[in-house]
């Protein structure tokens, strides 16, 4: 079905974009890149949980958790430990809120996670020693601060997003995402470790928005609660995910350059309080209008035209046999 | 003096119970008639408040009235926004759904945040009622104002499903839809009804939220946070749930805010130990019932 260039050329796309970006090495060029790199990463996470059913606005907890964890953990046991620590601890609380939240379904989901990133925030604020409060943390910085070196580690996380995703969107996955999503009693009574694949796809996903969240949060090596816990890192991987097409890879990245190109367009000509009503806007016309988001849209595109050749070739037949 | 302190807490939490429950009961109707959760509700109490603000500060109109006035305002932005596209995702899936009323969230936001700045304003009116002494404990008047007409908005609510016919298809309509479809309802013209009840309910909160707080692009989210501790507390759907909702949630707040040391930096945290709490022992919420999850 799907060769092997097509399914290789993301990954060709991203390495060519970063290398390309590198090395003409400007300023406000590569700023854009890590910011869409960086939510592509929690789009593709987001969309990885979702697969599974779980519709989840609680990416920002996870996103914060992984800055915080760097921060504080990076001058207790080191930095290479401390990156250790992001994936653990993400992981923990991934297995953690995936457990409490086994048995809701739908709405019930979304609220109860989007209360766990909320809670996180007021936690942070509320044990001031450990966390800074509300006057923020300062994690270490990434690559020295060198941009292009961040753009090329992040660009590397990137890759390993998309080859995650890639991996559980093949045979060995998406049967049992897809039961469960669909018929979880039909896929437990089939076999399909039910519980098991959730949390697989919950810590998955947690560790995901975590790494992207501490590579943020070094980028200036300065955070403050309100700046990664805000419900923003809940809502925008969801947001990109379904505009650009979910259960795909290709739909998270495309959904995310589309996205924050016309943020820079909407920051430019509408200035800096209240640019995101592009959001607000985009995201009602494409739920009215391509509610399968770009790639949905690129589907039917390319069926039309499958089948206007598939119906061409048929009338050649029909005339030669005439 | 410490029960002074803590009549003091809980009557102030009463009266703010008031507000949250007329705005928690219009959502829970929402969501229990279209199963669909409006995250875009806060914005139409918001919407409200300014409305009601601008209406007394450029043209005197009073608070009651500019009230009444936000809350057919927002029936009629309801209406609109219903018929223009949300009743157009109602057969999507769940994501499409959550992601349609937040987009309308931040468009609302972002709109007023343009028109209005981020800056919070003071509506200086009168009070609407004397302060109420009892004994040591002092409650404002607008804060009995908020408790009455909240009060008053929540009763009107129960007593329009209860009581009257159209009140009984909303019921059909929520509790068994295709059943509803085949009595002959007509079941979209019932969510739209539930959006609108909504609506208005909402344009009226904004008017209470001009009385006792601030008023900011801002207001509406902080509210409906709450709305939604308040919501999974009494469970998804039910506007019984809802007042006993408010009114847990009201005094664990002001308790918090008065007996924790710092406590009143919490804010809505308060309301989210709730929710994550209540729906892992009870999934629908102390009240819900399983039928819609």
């Amino acid at each position: 079905m799907k060769t092997g260039l097509t399914r290789l050329l993301p990954y060709i796309l991203i390495l060519l974009a970063t290398l390309a970006l590198v090395w003409i090495d400007k300023p406000f060029w590569i700023q854009l890149a890590i910011g869409v790199a960086i939510t592509a990463i929690t789009a593709l996470a987001w969309d990885i949980l979702s697969r599974t059913g779980q519709v989840s606005l609680g990416s920002a907890a996870f996103f914060g958790i992984g800055s915080y964890t760097l921060a504080i953990f990076e001058p207790l046991i080191g930095l290479t430990l401390a990156w250790i620590a992001v994936v653990v601890v993400c992981a923990l609380a991934a297995t953690l809120l995936g457990l409490l939240t086994l048995r809701l379904r739908r709405m019930y989901f979304a609220i109860a996670t989007l209360g766990f990133a909320l809670s996180m925030q007021v936690l942070v604020v509320v044990f001031p020693d450990v966390t800074g409060g509300s006057g923020g943390i300062a994690p270490p910085v990434l690559a020295d601060g060198d941009p292009r070196w961040q753009l090329g580690l992040i660009g590397l996380l990137l890759l390993a997003a998309v080859a995650l995703s890639d991996t559980l969107l093949g045979l060995r996955f998406r049967p049992a995402f897809f039961m469960i999503r669909t018929k979880p009693e039909l896929a437990a009574a089939s076999g399909v470790p039910v519980v098991r694949m959730k949390i697989f796809a919950f810590i998955v996903s947690g560790v995901l928005i975590g790494l992207a969240g501490a590579c943020y949060g070094g980028l200036y090596g300065y955070v403050v609660p309100t700046d990664v816990f805000t419900t923003n890192w809940s809502v925008l991987p969801l947001a990109i995910a379904t505009l650009g097409g979910m259960d795909t890879t290709i739909g998270p990245l495309l959904g995310a350059i589309a996205l924050k190109a016309l943020e820079e367009v909407a920051r430019s000509v509408i200035g800096g309080t209240g640019y995101q009503v592009v959001y607000g806007a985009v995201i009602i016309l494409f739920v009215i209008g391509m509610p399968q988001g770009i790639v949905g849209l690129l589907r039917k595109a390319a069926a039309l035209a499958g089948r206007r050749t598939v119906a061409g070739e048929k009338k050649k037949e029909r005339e030669r046999h005439a | 003096m410490e029960t002074t302190l803590l009549a003091q807490s809980l009557l102030l939490a009463l009266t703010t119970a008031g507000l949250y429950a007329a705005i928690a009961s219009g959502l829970t109707l929402e969501f229990g008639v279209t199963g669909i959760i409006n995250f875009a509700h806060g914005e139409f109490v918001m919407l409200g408040a300014f409305l009601t603000y601008f209406l007394y500060e450029t043209a005197g109109v009073p608070p009651l009235a500019g009230m009444l006035l936000a809350g057919l305002a927002m029936t009629a932005l309801s209406w609109l926004v219903f018929d223009g596209f949300l009743s157009r995702v109602l057969k999507q899936d769940e994501h499409n759904q959550i992601l349609a009323t937040i987009g309308l969230s931040i468009l609302l936001i972002n709109l007023a945040m343009i028109a209005w700045t981020p800056d919070a304003r003071v509506m200086h009116a009168p009070p609407l009622l004397p302060a109420l002494h009892l004994g040591d404990v002092i409650v404002p008047g607008n804060n009995l104002v908020v408790l009455l007409v909240g009060i008053a908005l929540y009763a009107g609510m129960i007593w329009f499903m209860r009581h009257t016919r159209q009140g009984l298809l909303l019921r059909l309509a929520a509790d068994d839809p295709q059943l509803a479809v085949l009595a002959g309802v007509d079941v979209t013209r019932m969510f739209r009804l539930s959006f609108l009840i909504g609506g208005l309910t909402a344009g009226v909160s904004g008017g209470l939220v001009a009385l006792i707080l601030y008023v900011q692009p801002l207001v509406g989210v902080d509210l409906v946070m709450r709305a939604f501790a308040i919501v999974a507390l009494g469970g998804l759907g039910s506007i019984g749930g809802a007042l006993i909702g408010a009114v847990l949630l009201s005094a664990a707040e002001n308790l918090t805010a008065t007996f924790v040391p710092g406590g009143g930096s919490w804010g809505y945290g308060v309301a989210f130990v709730i929710i994550v709490l209540v729906l892992v022992v009870r999934p629908t919420g102390l009240f819900g019932s399983e039928r819609r999850a």
